[in-house]
């Protein structure tokens, strides 16, 4: 039983882990929770589905082709949105109630398009193995073997490419980074393309675990928040560590909580983090 | 017809005094609740359940108001030392894990069946339409409430509250206990929600889970930067402009060629936008001064 909570956990972790670091790169960049980041992972879900079940190509294909749209329509955004504030030097609150604004227009555009219900892909039905007496499915397997590719891409990206660079030198300091010759505003399209791509990403795994459904994101923002505070702001790899050791306490959880309160577990790390360490267990660049 | 305008103005009533606590708290004082509704449920159950234990029913709504601010204030002890964004993230969760309770714990809330049969206030006294005395009573609370924020956000107490929104290290050289001041602010926030959540009780009757989804939150919002944030007239009239907005879209549903869904939430896209459009151009909302709120300066 444990064993199996374990694998489920490592699997959502990896799900959440991937989301994550997104989310803690805009906060580690532009400084403001990205309430609608979630929201994108529902998005890149559905335009997966749009892909793959209206259109009918297949499935690799339209994750690829759904990533790289998600990922555009992140850095359209930062064009209508994100850059104009940036130029009026708009308070950090007001970044903030704009993302949960963007995130209602996604989730209901969703709705209005697709209706409220689940949806699956075209994909066929493949039992799943078992392992000394743990279940795990083939798109567990697929899953999470695409969420550890992606994590090494980012790692190498961060590390070394120019851009990368250029996104850490953004996250530790911004002005700094202005004043060093570095193109903000391209490096901040990047980094948009590749966090909203990643979120995209990671949605359709998360479909691919569950159904596509529009709401999907919103119970994982409260998770990939955590995970992002829990790793320490701005910190991609802290935010891969928080979020699996998130999905492995939720998924854990459930041996003695009803699993209906998964959130409740995030929250509750989260508020510790916040009392106690509330820079995080790895050096986040701000708190 | 005037039943109809009776029962859409209460609603319009009850919104507006919810609207109200989170201006005190976002438009005063620059606080980001993304769980308001998590309070008002709080009122609201607490109210219903004290009184069908047998309490009467003024002790149970005190009780339910008092309870929903010692949770403002549990809620931002761990978050008001921090960036205002952390507020917001623990709101949001904490008002989901409030909603995953009251859904979940049967034996307490009957989850989603939901809980009816309670008291109102005065009901047994009442000889004609009781909905006639419940909108009297709740546009006297909305006028009482809104005299006392007035002369709170016009004492001293409120000029510090707005030196905190502009710039807070400003507040803490001048000797302000700012944390201090936040938790006040967010019991006193939460405390009107738990009461408007009372009133909300009575006027459906019946309440269950349903009531209290995340969106309740941001209808909020809506009221408080359209009508302008940190002008407690302003939220009035915004909360006449949702009311407006809702039942007037309600109206052309039958012209188009929508479905209840889809127009639900087209609706709620509708809101999304205007919370950006308003954000990024007229971040003082319709009514409000843009001499008085640094936001976007």
């Amino acid at each position: 039983m444990l064993m199996q909570l374990v694998v489920n956990g490592i699997v959502v972790g990896s799900i959440i882990a991937m989301g994550a670091i997104g989310l803690t790169m805009v906060y580690g960049i532009l400084n403001f929770a990205n309430f609608s980041h979630a929201d994108f992972m529902a998005l890149g879900a559905y335009i997966a589905f749009l892909l793959n079940v209206t259109l009918g190509l297949n499935i690799i294909l339209s994750f690829f082709i759904s990533i790289v749209i998600t990922g555009a329509i992140g850095v359209l955004l930062d064009f209508l949105v994100w850059k104009p504030m940036r130029k009026k030097k708009a308070d950090l609150v007001s970044l903030i109630i704009i993302s949960i604004g963007i995130a209602l227009i996604i989730r209901n555009g969703l709705i209005f398009f697709w209706g409220g219900g689940s949806r699956h892909y075209d994909l066929p039905v493949l039992k799943g193995t078992e392992m000394f007496g743990v279940i795990v499915t083939y798109n567990q397997i697929i899953a999470f073997g695409t969420a550890l590719v992606f994590m090494i891409i980012v790692h190498y990206l961060l590390k070394y490419t120019r851009t990368g660079k250029a996104m850490r030198a953004l996250s530790d300091d911004i002005d700094l980074a202005r004043i060093s010759g570095i193109n903000v505003d391209k490096v901040i399209q990047w980094m948009w393309f590749v966090g909203i791509s990643l979120a995209g990403a990671a949605g359709v795994l998360y479909a691919l675990e569950t159904a596509i459904r529009p709401n999907m994101g919103w119970f994982l923002l409260l998770p990939m928040f955590a995970a992002v505070i829990l790793g320490g702001i701005g910190n991609p790899y802290g935010a891969i560590v928080g979020g699996m050791i998130i999905g492995l306490s939720q998924e854990i959880s459930t041996l003695f909580l009803p699993s209906e309160y998964k959130l409740g577990v995030s929250l509750a790390i989260m508020i510790v983090v916040l009392l106690y360490k509330p820079e995080g267990i790895f050096k986040g660049t701000k708190i | 017809m005037i039943e109809y305008l009776v029962a859409i103005g209460l609603i319009t009533g009850i919104f507006a005094i919810f609207a109200l606590g989170l201006n005190l708290e976002w438009g005063f004082t620059g606080l980001i609740n993304f769980g308001h509704v998590g309070f008002l449920a709080i009122g609201a159950y607490t109210t219903v359940l004290l009184n069908q234990g047998g309490f009467p029913l003024w002790i149970s709504m005190a009780a339910g108001v008092v309870l929903a601010g010692f949770f403002g204030m549990l809620v931002g002890i761990p978050t008001l030392k921090l960036k205002a964004d952390y507020l917001a993230i623990v709101t949001i969760g904490f008002s989901e894990i409030v909603r995953l309770i009251l859904l979940n714990e049967d034996w307490l809330t009957r989850g989603p069946m939901g809980l009816h049969g309670f008291d109102r206030p005065f009901e047994a006294l009442i000889p004609f339409d009781y909905n006639y005395f419940l909108f009297l009573f709740t546009f006297v609370s909305l006028a009482v409430i809104y005299i006392l924020l007035e002369q709170l956000v016009h004492s001293p107490w409120g000029r510090v509250l707005k030196s905190i929104r502009e710039d807070e290290d400003v507040a803490s050289a001048l000797g302000k206990n700012v944390f201090s001041y936040k938790i006040q602010v967010l019991i006193l926030g939460s405390a009107i929600a738990g009461f408007a959540g009372a009133l909300l009780a009575f006027n459906l009757q019946y309440i269950n889970p349903r009531n209290f989804i995340p969106m309740e939150t941001f209808y909020a919002w809506i009221i408080v930067v359209l009508g302008g944030s940190g002008n407690n007239k302003g939220i009035i009239v915004g909360a006449f402009m949702l009311q407006f907005f809702y039942s007037g879209t309600r109206l052309l549903q039958d012209f188009i060629m929508f479905d209840s869904t889809q127009m639900a939430s087209l609706r709620i896209m509708i809101i999304g936008l205007l919370l950006v459009v308003f954000m990024m151009y007229k971040p003082q909302g319709l009514l409000g001064k843009k001499e008085e709120l640094g936001l976007g300066r």
